[in-house]
């Protein structure tokens, strides 16, 4: 029995395939914030640098940022509660596969023609800005796991936002507060390092940093030795209770679905 | 003899289709080189339409019934032709015209989803500048025709697909349009809310010399509501009249349903002389049906009544659903 | 006179949507306290680091994000869910129901750019002319009534410009109903929230010239710092008509295709 979720996949692709411009589109406007910021610092940075940062090594943040802040975007969730309030669910839920395939499997899928989009352009952007990188190689590999658990990270957070539809039936403005934070304490407007005390502090503490800039950071060499660590340790906390909140909230939703247009 | 308020000439409609193929090869393909191929949609269409006629736009999937709607309703240009509704161009979408229309698509619903219908009712008053007292008379009116007095004030995304439907059609009715186009309205309503739109559409015609075009794929609508048919098949009309007659004319048959005397021990076959034209359909124990041409029927009844051996006999029309599936699946002579 | 009678009649539908969700209510509350909050934030991060950019100081900067915040709220008020209504997501385009729309007797234009309101906008409205008010106050420059009129001439003729764009891009989806070109819109005016001297010269250029958002923030905002001369007046409004038109003209257009290709 070949697997389900491959041909779920599969499926998704083609039909979105067809939509490629709609797809380009959506990865080119979340390019945008972090190049402003990226341009913004360049221009602070001057030929000097600032804090410790030069030119190029703002370049190298963000263009990294770019590519990590695409494959760890969870826009299903935006679908999932769409599903929810028009009442589609049903649909899903009446599949022989756990309803969780749906929207992974389109993530997936999506993210693939995003990249297709993204890397090209990121590599051009490169040979024209010069980016400056410091990697450590051992800790550098250490970008992987924080990577992957960053995505996992942010579709759950997501998701479990998401189901919140279920009980009130337009729950997206959650998800634009989500974004928010993300962008405030994730990196996108500065580095962490480069934010004001009071904002570093939250950005350790909370999960957005650990959705997006925590793997960049390794990767450029901001964060190394016990840091890391840390970094780790918090994201896999914040994961854990991403987790569970999706159970719970799955469980409950479930049964209370059906008063809306099922 | 009635006024015309359709008249349509020549009537013709030709699309340019992007033609695409299943598979990751021809997907991609198509990324790159998108092909096309033309389609006449509807080809030469003469009808007149009477006012407070009621009309079926019949034929199978495809045929151009709804690109003919399109185009008597003013949503669509055509090729070439001409069409005059109530005197007015329909593509020109003047709001004197446009006041004079209402359009209720089966699958679609033109009501504000998360208000009340009520709110949904008022906007379009105002829209189609229908004067309070009249809003109001009209709306009462439609709300007992359709008894919809609970469903005023709940939000239409709360309501079933029968009382969305009933909800559609007082919106499409505020203004007391002369013309009414349906597409496909009994779209997914069970039977007695079919039943119940056809009453209401019924009335309302007979009342409201309310002129009514109705495309459906339920025969059932078109037999109960439309005295004449428009049959359109690969986009050309091929037939203008009562749906009877078009039964009679492309089916020329009719079904005797026999049940034979088991103590004789005799079957059908003993009946059947070599150049009858009949068809044996079906066939349970004793009971027989078959299908015989019209001019053999009294002579084939005659001999089975004559037999002694039949104990019930019935004479019927063949299913209209047999008859459209046969024409459109083998094509109308 | 029978228009606002419409008008009202589309803002009293649109608000009692809008508290169909409760929750959403105090959401957006806080979402567009976070927007603000958010967008002055991030300024003074940057500024936390320098004192002033290529001649712009934190004050100065925060009236060009002041006015950007008020030329999105104006945005989001009617031009935005009127048009994504019709081209967005969910729009009328994409799920067939346009035909409706078609066949009122009310101008399509007109139908399409007024009939939905956001209200919750006006409340972005407010934070925007707050914070236009606190960097005018920072910057310790005196501001006439004059200057405030010219500000708002400024505004209006602005936000037409948005409009003429934004119309611009909903009519491109109806020869292609499942590009978002709004969505790539959205992303460049981003920009328009610091002063185009911030970004590097071949960017300036782009965003004066070819897609003219720094237009819509800096004219209005060079009003209230006093550096509008009259021959930027005139060159604002007269683009604003002209872009307008021309928007106008493509969405006809767009129409007439419409009626031609749907099936």
């Amino acid at each position: 029995m070949k697997n389900p979720g491959w041909a779920l996949m599969r499926g998704f692709w083609l039909s979105w395939l067809q939509y490629r411009s709609f797809l380009f589109i959506l990865a080119f406007g979340w390019m945008i914030p972090p190049l402003i910021y990226m341009l913004v610092w360049m221009m602070v940075a001057g030929s000097q640098g600032i804090a410790g940062f030069s030119q190029g090594e703002f370049v190298a943040y963000y263009l990294v940022l770019i590519l990590v802040n695409q494959i760890t975007y969870a826009q299903t969730n935006w679908t999932v509660g769409d599903m929810i309030r028009v009442g589609e669910m049903n649909r899903i839920l009446m599949r022989p596969i756990a309803p969780v395939y749906d929207p992974l499997a389109s993530e997936i899928a999506c993210k693939i023609i995003y990249l297709f989009f993204d890397v090209p352009l990121v590599i051009v952007l490169a040979l024209i800005l010069k980016p400056q990188f410091h990697i450590d190689f051992t800790e550098a590999a250490l970008f992987i796991p924080a990577l992957l658990a960053a995505w996992a990270l942010r579709f759950l957070w997501g998701y479990w936002l998401a189901l919140l539809a279920f009980w009130a039936t337009k729950a997206d403005a959650l998800l634009v507060l989500q974004d928010t934070l993300v962008f405030l304490l994730g990196g996108q407007v500065a580095p962490v390092l480069l934010l004001p005390d009071w904002m570093g502090r939250l950005a350790t503490a909370l999960p957005f940093r650990y959705m997006v800039a925590f793997p960049v950071e390794i990767l450029t060499g901001q964060v190394t030795g016990t840091a890391v660590l840390h970094g780790f340790l918090i994201q896999a906390g914040w994961l854990a209770l991403a987790y569970i909140l999706t159970m719970i909230l799955w469980k409950n939703g479930v049964r209370r679905y059906g008063a809306v247009g099922g | 003899m009635t006024e015309t308020i359709i008249a349509v000439k020549e009537l013709s409609k030709n699309y340019r289709v992007p033609v695409r193929s299943e598979g990751l090869m021809s997907s991609l393909k198509s990324l790159v080189h998108p092909s096309y191929s033309q389609v006449k949609a509807v080809e030469d269409l003469n009808f007149e339409i009477g006012v407070g006629e009621m009309v079926g736009l019949i034929g199978p999937n495809g045929a151009g019934k709804t690109t003919t709607l399109k185009m008597l309703s003013g949503l669509l240009y055509p090729t070439a032709g001409e069409v005059r509704v109530a005197g007015y161009v329909p593509w020109e979408r003047r709001p004197e015209y446009l006041r004079k229309i209402s359009i209720v698509l089966g699958n679609k619903s033109q009501m504000l989803w998360d208000i009340p219908s009520m709110d949904s009712f008022r906007v379009l008053s105002e829209i189609y500048m229908v004067p309070e007292q009249e809003f109001r008379r009209t709306l009462d009116d439609l709300i007992d025709l359709l008894d919809m007095k609970d469903l005023l004030t709940k939000p239409v995304r709360n309501l079933s697909l029968g009382e969305r439907m009933k909800c559609e059609l007082t919106a499409s009715l505020l203004y007391r349009p002369a013309l009414l186009f349906l597409d496909e309205p009994t779209l997914g309503l069970d039977v007695s809310m079919q039943l119940r739109l056809r009453q209401f559409l019924k009335e309302y015609n007979r009342r409201n010399e309310v002129t009514v075009i109705l495309t459906s794929h339920y025969m059932a609508d078109v037999q109960a509501l439309c005295p004449r048919v428009i049959l359109i098949h690969y986009g050309k009309l091929l037939y203008d009249g009562a749906l009877d007659g078009l039964a009679r004319r492309l089916a020329p048959f009719k079904l005797i349903k026999i049940t034979l005397d088991q103590k004789n021990g005799k079957t059908f076959q003993n009946f059947n002389q070599p150049d009858d034209k009949v068809e044996l359909l079906e066939h349970e124990e004793n009971r027989y049906v078959l299908r015989v041409e019209r001019e053999q029927v009294p002579s084939l009844t005659a001999r089975l009544l004559q037999s002694n051996s039949v104990t019930d006999l019935s004479i019927e029309d063949p299913p209209i659903e047999a008859v459209m599936d046969q024409i459109y699946t083998g094509g109308a002579a | 006179m029978r228009f606002f009678r419409l008008i009202s009649q589309f803002i009293k539908v649109s608000f009692e949507e809008e508290s169909a969700y409760r929750v959403n209510f105090a959401i957006s509350l806080l979402t567009s306290l976070l927007t603000v909050g958010s967008a002055a934030l991030s300024i003074s991060v940057v500024f936390g680091q320098v004192d002033h950019v290529q001649g712009w100081t934190y004050a100065s900067t925060l009236v060009v994000l002041g006015v950007y915040l008020i030329m999105n709220a104006l945005r989001s008020l009617f031009i935005n869910p009127g048009l994504e209504s019709l081209a967005g997501m969910d729009g009328e385009v994409w799920t067939g129901k346009f035909d409706f729309s078609l066949l009122r007797p009310v101008d399509t234009q007109f139908m399409v750019t007024f009939r939905k309101w956001r209200l919750f906008s006006l409340i972005d409205l407010f934070f925007g002319v707050l914070v236009t008010g606190i960097a005018i106050y920072r910057m310790e420059a005196s501001v006439s009534i004059g200057q405030i009129l010219l500000f708002c001439l400024m505004i209006c003729s602005g936000l037409a410009i948005l409009y003429a764009i934004l119309l611009f891009f909903s009519s491109l989806v109806f020869w292609s109903p499942a590009v978002m070109f709004t969505w790539v819109f959205n992303g460049i005016l981003q920009l328009a929230r610091y002063p185009l001297s911030m970004y590097p010269g071949w960017l300036r250029f782009i965003l004066t010239w070819i897609v003219p958002v720094g237009i819509i923030t800096t004219f209005p905002a060079q009003a209230l710092t006093g550096e509008l001369t009259v021959k930027v007046v005139i060159l604002g409004i007269g683009l604003a008509v002209s872009l307008v038109i021309l928007a106008s003209c493509l969405f006809r257009r767009a129409l007439r295709h419409y009626s031609s290709a749907s099936s």
